[in-house]
């Protein structure tokens, strides 16, 4: 699953099983190529991975809550607790070993 | 208007070109001392150089001298005996009416004039050159870019008598056979590796161009058998300034890599104040020491010097602060301070393995301390210091010692955060180059690294010291940051000029692509006149150069049929903690350029560009054989 949340649903959503988190901007040119990389990535894992895309400018508390500095931020959650982080624009394979080890 | 394109030819055929044309020229003529043949700057690129051509009735030797302003900067060598002399002419005077003498060997002279403009464009390169001719002689102190100042060379009174029109960036050596080795002008990716090396004449004539698949960056040493140590990047990797191949000197083919990925864990390599994930380890140096068949690296990121073997790759030592480093790591292959007076060193560079078996570098001292310490121990700026320092390591009892240092006393105005270099010219007699000073538009000393403190109105400045027994013998100054500095005389006792076309040796690497599709239909317009883009194409690769607003999604796409190849051009403006060249950074953020190379590519490609929901045509093929 693919959706972008507010910070309620995040909290919803966040805390069970595997969780991308991308912290994005509209404003930044490799957050818009990352959201075609993570379509990619959404289509690899199906259900196994929950992919949550964050307004980084709409959603600031949970941004601060997250100590995101900068966009893109990808952050993997497993069960509520971050257990990787990536910044800057990644390509898919990158993505997928990351996620894979965390399967 | 559409996409500007421009075919360049190689350098390396340019020059053949010329040279071919020189010699027609010179076999139509009747040319003699009384009356040569003048090219200034024949190969293009050494602006402060010409050629000339003659014959001599008999075989004879000759003499060429570029008299200078005092007898004292006369600079001048004598040539193999010859009846057709083409010779280079290498010391000329920036801005001047050059006097040249041209004398045979115990016979007849004759003193030519070659004009040369203002290399310079009005700007001075220097500042001061304190020393003797007595000590200097005709010597000169040869400096290499990290900014915008391109390569020049200054004799003892400080007049530039050498200069590159070109970028040919990072370390210049000279080689056994009397040849400079450098970087290439050529760069294949921001921010600053460059396709390889130029094996090059003084007067700019290129031998040889070795191209690597990796690049090149930072630094390269010739071994006694005349291959290279370069060291190089996988540019597929996710992480950069970590490998060192071996090339062949005379094919340009790899012999060996070390991966430095293979003897040190970057997840547990303990950080400098400038430590990033893709540039964990940040080598600027290589040596290679026959007496232990080893090679040392410097490792800025790691605040570390690193030794392995030659032939197993395996770690040997590591001189650095241990503070951070695995406790396992820190038993095995770090030293025990000794003595009196003991410091480490910090983000240091150009690591020397001096004929005893001392370790000297340039000690930047930058932060003062590791990552881990900074919050009780970072050193600023105006607080800080840079040194040139030589260590005394003994490998059976894992200690280590300081024997000698320069820089210390003098403070922040010799502080450099970055780049820099240390020469061992024998016992007691070492050159300290403090090349990335800076200070803030309220000249308060400044960490900043040289390409972004003019962004701020702050200035730069590159301080060379040669000291013999506690003495300062040499003292050079110029504005603008320079990444090292060489002494050497422009003529040398091998080769100075030999004719015939240069070669371009190597492998260029396929170039990274984006495996992600942007689904888009192609909407037949032309890139917008704003994006003021052009592609200059070369031989083994193509270079698009455009503008785009911060923001924007930017794809580069080669077409081919069915057949695509993606590039992902980023419009965000990048910040750098590592920039030892910023020679390549544009002042405007919104100016892009791409270098794609031809390996791995066949046929003929349509070049089109996605900007955000729209995929435009370029107008341009480029042809890959």
């Amino acid at each position: 699953m693919l959706k972008e949340v507010n910070s309620t649903e995040f909290k919803e959503l966040a805390d069970k099983g595997l969780v991308l988190a991308d912290f994005f901007s509209t404003t930044c040119g490799p957050c818009k190529m990352l959201g075609f990389v993570l379509k990619d990535v959404e289509k690899e894992f199906g259900d196994d991975l929950t992919i949550l895309k964050v307004d980084f400018d709409q959603n600031k508390e949970l941004t601060a809550e997250y100590g995101v500095a900068g966009y893109p931020t990808l952050i993997l959650l497993k069960d509520g607790t971050e257990v990787k982080r990536l910044q800057g624009l990644q390509q898919k394979p990158v993505i997928v070993k990351m996620v894979k080890e965390n399967i | 208007m559409s996409v500007k394109y421009i075919y360049e030819k190689h350098l390396i055929d340019r020059q053949a070109e010329a040279e071919e044309a020189m010699l027609k020229e010179f076999e139509a003529g009747n040319y003699t001392i009384q009356n040569p043949l003048v090219k200034y700057n024949l190969y293009e690129v050494s602006p402060l150089s010409a050629v000339i051509c003659f014959e001599t009735k008999t075989e004879t030797p000759v003499t060429v001298t570029v008299l200078g302003k005092t007898k004292e900067a006369n600079i001048g060598h004598t040539f193999p005996k010859a009846k057709k002399h083409v010779l280079p002419v290498v010391g000329l005077y920036s801005n001047y009416a050059n006097k040249v003498e041209i004398r045979a060997y115990r016979g007849e002279s004759n003193v030519i004039t070659i004009d040369v403009p203002d290399v310079y464009n009005g700007e001075n390169p220097i500042y001061h050159m304190h020393t003797t001719p007595e000590y200097l002689q005709d010597n000169v102190i040869m400096v290499s870019p990290a900014g915008l100042q391109l390569s020049s060379a200054f004799d003892y009174a400080g007049d530039a008598r050498w200069h590159m029109n070109v970028a040919c960036v990072f370390d210049i050596k000279r080689l056994k056979n009397g040849n400079l080795i450098m970087g290439t002008h050529r760069l294949l990716k921001m921010p600053y590796y460059m396709s390889g090396l130029y094996e090059i004449s003084p007067c700019g004539k290129i031998y040889k161009e070795f191209r690597l698949p990796g690049g090149y960056h930072h630094d390269e040493f010739e071994m006694e058998d005349g291959n290279l140590l370069v060291l190089t990047d996988d540019l597929e990797s996710e992480t950069v300034e970590d490998m060192c191949v071996l090339i062949d000197r005379n094919t340009g083919e790899i012999l060996k890599t070390w991966d430095y990925k293979k003897f040190l864990n970057p997840e547990t390599v303990s950080h400098s104040g400038s430590w990033s994930e893709e540039d964990w380890f940040h080598n600027n140096a290589v040596w290679y020491d026959k007496h232990t068949n080893s090679l040392t690296f410097s490792g800025r990121h790691i605040d570390s010097m690193v030794n392995i073997d030659f032939d197993s790759g395996e770690l040997n030592w590591i001189i650095g602060d241990p503070a951070g480093w695995p406790q396992d790591m820190v038993d095995k292959y770090f030293f025990k301070p000794i003595g009196s007076n003991f410091g480490w060193q910090y983000e240091q560079h150009a690591n020397v393995i001096t004929p005893n078996g001392d370790v000297m570098c340039f000690d930047n001292h930058h932060y003062g301390c590791k990552q881990v310490d900074r919050e009780t121990k970072n050193l600023a700026a105006k607080d800080n210091y840079s040194r040139g320092v030589r260590y005394r390591i003994n490998t059976e009892d894992m200690t280590i010692e300081q024997v000698w240092e320069y820089g210390k006393d003098r403070g922040a105005e010799f502080f450099s955060p970055y780049i820099c270099n240390v020469e061992y010219y024998n016992e007691g007699h070492y050159m300290v180059h403090s090349g990335g000073i800076a200070y803030d538009k309220d000249g308060n000393p400044s960490e900043a690294l040289g390409a972004f403190v003019k962004d701020v109105g702050g200035t730069c400045r590159s301080i060379t010291v040669e000291v013999c027994d506690g003495k300062v013998m040499l003292d050079l100054e110029v504005p603008g940051n320079y990444y090292r500095a060489e002494k050497l005389k422009l003529y040398s006792d091998g080769i100075n000029l030999e004719l015939g076309k240069g070669q371009v040796l190597g492998k260029m690497g396929h170039t990274k692509e984006f495996d992600t599709e942007i689904p888009m239909e192609n909407s037949g317009e032309m890139l917008p006149d704003s994006c003021n883009a052009r592609i200059e194409e070369e031989i083994d690769r193509f270079t698009f150069f455009s503008r785009f607003e911060k923001g924007q999604m930017v794809m580069m796409l080669l077409e081919q049929g069915d057949e695509v190849h993606r590039y992902y051009i980023s419009t965000t403006a990048v910040s750098y903690l590592a920039m030892c060249c910023g020679t390549f950074l544009d002042s405007d953020e919104r100016n892009t350029r791409t270098s794609v190379n031809k390996a791995g590519l066949k046929g003929v490609y349509d070049v089109r560009v996605i900007v955000d929901d729209k995929k435009y045509e370029t107008g341009i093929k480029i042809t890959c054989e």
